[in-house]
């Protein structure tokens, strides 16, 4: 048997099951590979049975202690940053600053509930619903955006995750004007969906959009929009 | 870990406290300096405090998952800031060594399954380690690491398979996975 090959000899889907759990796929490679696994009942066993395996490689690392120093720095950085859950409950103050991005990144899933609640106060509760379709370009998946009382709520689901080391980055654009950045970041979880409140009031905005951009977000869009609602 | 999703600072202390040696080795592992290590667990643990600990279950240990972040924050350092040096330091090559500070029952046994893992590793034919180690700790894909070493990309992606299936019939062997 060559390298490579499959070690029952009765099945080869090209071997990338290791490569994949040890995430040493390229991302064009690991989005296929993904979507193959769908349908290969024996790559799904292989995919379960090394998972664990790379799993147990950490303890390989030789051990050291983290230092009371980095301790210090961590338990500071956390009692002065409300996390996800915290982010929530002082939305407002935090949504309107830039800096706020990264807090939305975590807190867009759990911030849609509280935009529903403050789009229906707003709008005096009887506010009618939109759902409009979005056009996702280049990747997998569908994306929809629900606007009642002036807000905003991006719906994905089956959406490729971002590649590797960047984040979906959501942008709002009224017009002619560039894009501005709506101080969301969001990624998607294990099944490709995600719930993005968007913070800002959508009044003037013709369309929204997402790009992938590098983690911590771009103050202008990079790339080209995989995802694009027209609200006109 | 439900305390911690409610935003409490003294339960992602104990989160810390419990996994933190673990993050930070295979942080030193990976980034060979003990400053870059360092920058990584930071960042990883307060991107874990900042999405609410959103640990979902099925995906195995919560330390697991934890390593998993680090692993990730460690390849973005590697890929976005250019500090690729020392990230394929050899386990000799590894400096400052610090003691553990206290050896609990848990850390004993922790100990033992590192030993277990570390034995497995390193019986597997050297060139099958290699790309395991090139792959894990040093974040690279198979086409990277077949353009390093000069291989079929085939042949390095069968060499992570044999390795990834020798480990698992070791480590089945010695109880540590299923």
């Amino acid at each position: 048997m060559t390298e490579g090959a499959d070690m029952s000899g009765t099945h080869d889907c090209g071997g990338d099951a290791a490569a994949y759990v040890l995430g040493a796929l390229e991302p064009s490679e690991t989005e296929a590979f993904r979507k193959h696994l769908d349908g290969c009942a024996v790559c799904r066993d292989e995919v379960a049975a090394l998972r664990g395996v790379v799993q147990a490689l950490p303890m390989a690392a030789p051990s050291h202690s983290a230092s009371p120093q980095l301790r210090r720095r961590v338990m500071q950085a956390v009692r002065e940053e409300p996390n996800a859950r915290t982010a929530r409950r002082r939305w407002p103050r935090v949504a309107g600053r830039w800096s706020g991005a990264r807090i939305a990144l975590a807190a867009a899933t759990a911030a849609a509930a509280v935009i529903a609640v403050l789009a229906v106060s707003l709008s005096g509760g009887g506010a009618a619903e939109r759902l409009i379709p979005a056009r996702v370009a280049g990747i997998a998946g569908s994306a929809q955006l629900r606007v009642a009382g002036g807000r905003g709520e991006l719906i994905v689901r089956r959406l490729s995750p971002p590649p590797r080391g960047k984040v979906y980055e959501v942008w709002l654009k009224a017009g002619g004007a560039p894009p501005t950045p709506a101080s969301v970041l969001f990624s998607v979880n294990s099944h490709g969906s995600a719930d993005v409140g968007l913070p800002d009031s959508l009044r003037g905005v013709s369309q929204v959009m997402v790009t992938a951009e590098p983690s911590g977000g771009s103050k202008v869009p990079t790339e080209s929009p995989v995802i694009v609602a027209s609200l006109t | 870990m439900e305390l911690v999703r409610e935003g409490e600072p003294d339960a992602f202390e104990v989160i810390f406290d419990r996994h933190g040696d673990a993050a930070f080795s295979l942080a030193y592992r990976m980034c060979g300096t003990r400053g870059g290590a360092e920058d990584v667990v930071q960042e990883a643990f307060l991107s874990l405090w900042r999405s609410g600990a959103r640990y979902e279950r099925v995906r195995g240990s919560v330390r697991s998952w934890i390593l998993s972040v680090v692993r990730n924050r460690a390849i973005d350092a590697f890929r976005h800031e250019a500090v690729k040096q020392g990230q394929d330091v050899s386990d000799e090559g590894v400096a400052e060594r610090v003691p553990s500070r206290d050896v609990t029952d848990a850390e004993v046994e922790r100990r033992d399954d590192a030993r277990t893992v570390r034995t497995a590793l390193f019986e597997l034919p050297r060139d099958q380690r290699r790309v395991i180690e090139l792959a894990y700790f040093g974040g690279f894909t198979h086409a990277e690491i077949a353009e390093m070493l000069e291989l079929p990309a085939g042949t390095v992606k069968g060499r992570m398979r044999l390795a990834l299936t020798k480990l698992r019939l070791s480590l089945s062997a010695a109880g540590h996975v299923g």
